[in-house]
């Protein structure tokens, strides 16, 4: 199905929450003001690695106007945070660990004034060694930055006999490939409300992608029950992935807790830069064979992830990344090592794609490298590769059926961008060359084997009459409440006045598990599947004890509950759903519990559900300056049914964006352990100049027979699989491979040791020279 | 929002004060000289339809219309407005939803909509200067806004139909 016009079987919808964002009245929670509010600050370390001696507030606390001011002796619980491992500390204690190490917060009545006493704290600190790269942190002699050594987590697997296998090959590539540290630059930094309520109870309005998940950090922190914390984590301005672990959280709630009001937080978008996370930047190196007849046999990947100062996701991205080096296809010998590695450079962390879009860059690279040696088609070499639908997951794990990969292979063939004919040279800019790539990927959903996935909602016929549902989810921009609408519209035929979607607090929903790693759409989708029909026996059972109309006759439609047409007669309207409501002394109501679906065999990581993508891009290469255009990109996923086809579009219109940035331009710089690229000045990320007017989305909505599983998310799927299918495109236009991300205009520029050659003859033999 | 006056004064009297209109009301507002207008707006006034991104005037966020010219806020000091007509999105809210705000729904131009305001002030601004802008020119009147979620895909189909329409 094509995405881009609105012929689709469903029509675009406008989202629920769209007038209020266009009209700028929608209120996010860094939006929010309180009366006689106080504005919370923190002080960092500044310094990427020492040890810290001593730290003085005496002069802060004396500043007139400050009412707060909190560092490691006043946390009342556990002074760490990290959704996997809570390593972080809210507050230093002995030894910092990278610049943005928190040292101190404040809270004052004013920014100035809390600013001012920032600057009166005074800490000492004996500076270390900055181990700035995992190689340093990985030398014998390198200090220890955790007790348990420098590597935060290790991934191996192998099966077949790699060693052997290569010493058979007709072909051998052997690459290592680098990624850059990519900001998730969401448009609103991170922030909230932190307001004290009676009885020591607190309540939280800030943006987080697992409300119940933060309320649980927070509670470990504080020292508190959890039910004393009511969690507020959406509408959000964007995350990502960057606002999923705590980040402001546990200095609002401390001050807000020790001053006794309400406090203000919201990072300028330096100290965003310098706290937040970040992608993890990678190095793989793969070396991968293939035989006379094109088929891989061995395939050895070493994966060094730099993960920075703490845990939070460090160790399952780096699960993520080990299960996607190997992807879609079928490899009888591998041998796989990963290495999360500790330093003192920022923290990486949970960003879309979960470590997959490092190693499909890779992997991809592989593949049309080892095309290009044994002078196939890189497109055909792919197809003698992919797995069919019964084959086992990339780590052996048993998966759903799955045929998405040769879906999407078939299907993007059928693409204008891959029909069009490539144009000729321009006679006046000769030196603009173009060239087209393609890549593949399968990307799993939700959290995979050994973490717990669960899910849940609720529905209900509320005292207004409105069927109203409620999750444990956000609203971060992705479309969730609009897809809600949608399905909920599809199950009852009822009108969107008598829908009411309650999402992101924790004083009113159940929790449902995170909104991350594409599970949401699935997750929501499955807990109405399950909650539907007992929910519709409940309500048509009362209707037929109000009316005694025949319950099996019985359907909800607009404005209230209908009774089916008969021969010859229109339906006919039996009560309204505030008549029923009115009725009921019992509410309504239903639930579901449940788990992600996942696979059946032990396998730490290892995914059950997946989504499949295909991509071709078109750049156009300035040789004179070496800077690159992305022209056109074109995608197919495979991910079920689209429920939402405007937000389908916009998810991999925008994933597809955020990894051009990735591509060609994004990278936060760090120098010895401190961030030089601060702002948007130095950290680039695509502006509408940037972008290629028209991306085609296509999706395969097809799943294999017997797959009740729905519609999968596709959040990240666009932004996982471009790097390989631009660079590929510009070794087309330029002969030039690029290992490393974001692409150097000046690698580029190197191809031609003699000025650029204006015959394209010329160009030609250059090319051929590389 | 015409016809009333606001007026806002801060505790410290020594500030001078400033006057101008805000969405067509007459503002006056006491408050340091170079107190910047999107802490003005967002604090002071409590009109937070004008985000704050970057503060240097590279994402476009807090864009306002300073006498019908797009203008960073956050570059903007209390002592410049002094005088000016300043117009917020706040200010944009008719009775119905301009064409272009309408657009923006229609065509999923906006995703958590964080950027959303400046990217129809930048808009405005320029459709206020000029009736029928270029494909083009509207193209590059926004594009000191950045759009993080969208990948411009929305954008440009609201641009390719305000120039045809």
């Amino acid at each position: 199905m094509h995405l881009n016009e609105q012929t689709n079987s469903r029509p675009w919808r406008i989202r629920p929450d769209g007038q209020a964002k266009v009209t700028g009245e929608l209120r996010y929670l860094t939006d929010m003001t309180s009366p006689g509010k106080l504005i919370g600050r923190v002080l960092r370390s500044g310094v990427p690695h020492a040890r810290l001696l001593s730290v003085d507030t005496s002069k802060a606390k004396e500043l007139p106007g400050v009412v707060s001011v909190l560092t490691s002796k006043d946390v009342p619980g556990l002074n760490g945070f990290g959704i996997a491992e809570p390593n972080q500390p809210v507050f230093c204690e002995d030894l910092i660990r990278y610049e943005g190490d928190a040292i101190a917060a404040v809270a004052a009545e004013t920014n100035e004034i809390a600013e001012r006493a920032l600057e009166l704290i005074e800490f000492e600190y004996e500076e270390l060694p900055v181990l700035d790269t995992p190689e340093k942190a990985l030398s014998s002699d390198a200090p220890l930055l955790h007790a348990e050594g420098n590597i935060l987590h290790e991934t191996s697997y192998s099966k077949g006999d790699v060693q052997k296998a290569f010493n058979l090959c007709h072909a051998i590539v052997e690459e290592t490939y680098e990624t850059p540290r990519q900001m998730h630059a969401f448009m609103e930094t991170e922030g909230g409300i932190f307001v004290p309520e009676k009885h020591g109870k607190l309540t939280v309005y800030s943006p987080t992608q697992h409300g119940y998940k933060d309320q649980m950090q927070l509670a470990r922190i504080l020292g508190i029950p959890a039910d004393d914390i009511r969690v507020v984590s959406s509408p959000i301005g964007g995350s990502f992935g960057g606002k999923d672990e705590l980040n402001v959280q546990p200095f609002g709630a401390l001050l807000a807790l020790s001053s006794g009001k309400p406090v203000k937080m919201h990072y300028s978008r330096k100290e965003s830069v310098i706290a937040g996370l970040k992608r993890h930047p990678m190095k793989v190196r793969m070396k991968s064979g293939v035989n006379q007849k094109g088929k891989l046999i061995a395939h050895q990947v070493e994966i060094i992830s730099d993960t920075g100062a703490y845990a939070t996701l460090g160790g399952p991205v780096l699960n993520f990344a080990t299960e996607h080096a190997i992807g879609c296809y079928i490899i009888p010998h591998i041998e796989l090592k990963g290495k999360a590695v500790y330093t003192n450079n920022g923290i990486s962390g949970e960003f879309r794609g979960f470590g997959g879009n490092q190693v499909i860059f890779a992997l991809e690279g592989q593949m049309d490298r080892l095309a290009e040696k044994i002078n196939v088609d890189p497109w055909e070499l792919r197809s003698r590769n992919l797995r069919t639908l019964h084959d086992l997951g990339p780590l052996g794990q048993r998966v759903l059926p799955n045929d998405g990969p040769s879906q999407v292979w078939e299907a993007i063939q059928e693409t204008p961008l891959y029909k069009k004919t490539e144009h000729p040279p321009s006679v006046d800019e000769p030196w603009i060359v173009t060239g087209k790539g393609m890549s593949l990927a399968m990307h799993g959903s939700g959290l995979g084997y050994g973490i717990p996935d669960p899910a849940g909602g609720q529905i209900r016929l509320n005292e207004q009459g409105k069927i109203e549902v409620a999750f444990g989810h956000e609203e971060f921009g992705q479309g969730l409440l609009g897809t809600l609408e949608i399905m909920l519209l599809d199950h009852f035929n009822c009108d969107v006045e008598d829908l009411e979607i309650i999402i992101g607090d924790t004083a009113l929903v159940p929790p449902s598990g995170s909104s991350t790693a594409s599970r949401t759409t699935n997750m929501v989708w499955r807990a109405l599947q399950n909650m539907k029909r007992p929910f519709l026996d409940k309500l048509f059972f009362k209707v037929n004890e109000l009316t005694g109309e025949p319950v099996e006759q019985l359907q909800t439609g607009k404005n209230g509950i209908w009774k089916e047409a008969k021969q010859g007669e229109g339906r006919e309207f039996v009560l309204t759903f505030q008549e029923l409501a009115a009725s009921c002394t019992e509410p309504l109501k239903c639930s579901t519990e449940f788990d992600f679906p996942v696979t059946p065999d032990p396998v730490i990581g290892g995914h059950y559900l997946y989504g499949s993508t295909s991509v071709i891009a078109e750049v156009e290469v300035n040789m004179l300056t070496g800077m690159i255009r992305v022209t056109g990109i074109d995608h197919v996923v495979a991910a079920g049914e689209v429920v939402n086809p405007l937000g389908y579009l916009g998810q991999i219109e925008g994933g597809s964006i955020m990894a051009l940035g990735f591509t060609i331009i994004e990278d936060a710089l760090m120098e010895n352990g401190n961030y030089v690229t601060k702002n948007f000045d130095t950290y680039l990320v695509p502006t509408i100049a940037d972008v290629p007017e028209i991306q085609h989305v296509e999706a395969v909505e097809e799943l294999p027979e017997g797959d009740v599983h729905g519609p999968r998310g596709v959040g990240e799927i666009g932004s996982v699989a471009l790097a390989p299918a631009i660079v590929s495109a510009i070794k087309q236009a330029t002969g030039k491979w690029v290992t490393k991300l974001p692409v150097n205009p000046e690698t580029i520029l190197n191809v031609w040791d003699e000025p650029f050659p204006m015959d394209k003859e010329e160009r030609k033999k250059g090319r051929e020279r590389v | 929002m015409s016809g009333t006056k606001t007026e806002l004064s801060s505790v410290e009297t020594r500030h001078p004060s400033f006057v101008f209109s805000l969405n067509g009301v007459e503002t006056k507002i006491q408050t340091a000289s170079s107190r910047r207008l999107v802490d003005l707006l967002r604090t002071d006034l409590d009109l937070p339809g004008t985000k704050i991104g970057c503060e240097i005037g590279r994402c476009g966020a807090c864009m306002v219309l300073i006498d019908g010219k797009p203008s960073n806020s956050c570059l903007t000091m209390a002592y410049q407005c002094e005088g000016k007509d300043v117009e917020t999105i706040e200010g944009m809210n008719g009775e119905s939803l301009d064409p272009v705000q309408k657009l923006f729904l229609e065509e999923g131009a906006l995703q958590c909509g964080y950027c959303t305001p400046g990217m129809v002030m930048s808009l405005k601004g320029l459709l206020k200067e000029k009736e029928k802008p270029t494909y083009e020119e509207m193209k590059e009147s926004i594009s000191g806004n950045i759009c993080r979620c969208t990948g411009y895909g929305g954008i440009n189909r609201v641009l390719r139909k305000l120039s045809e329409g």
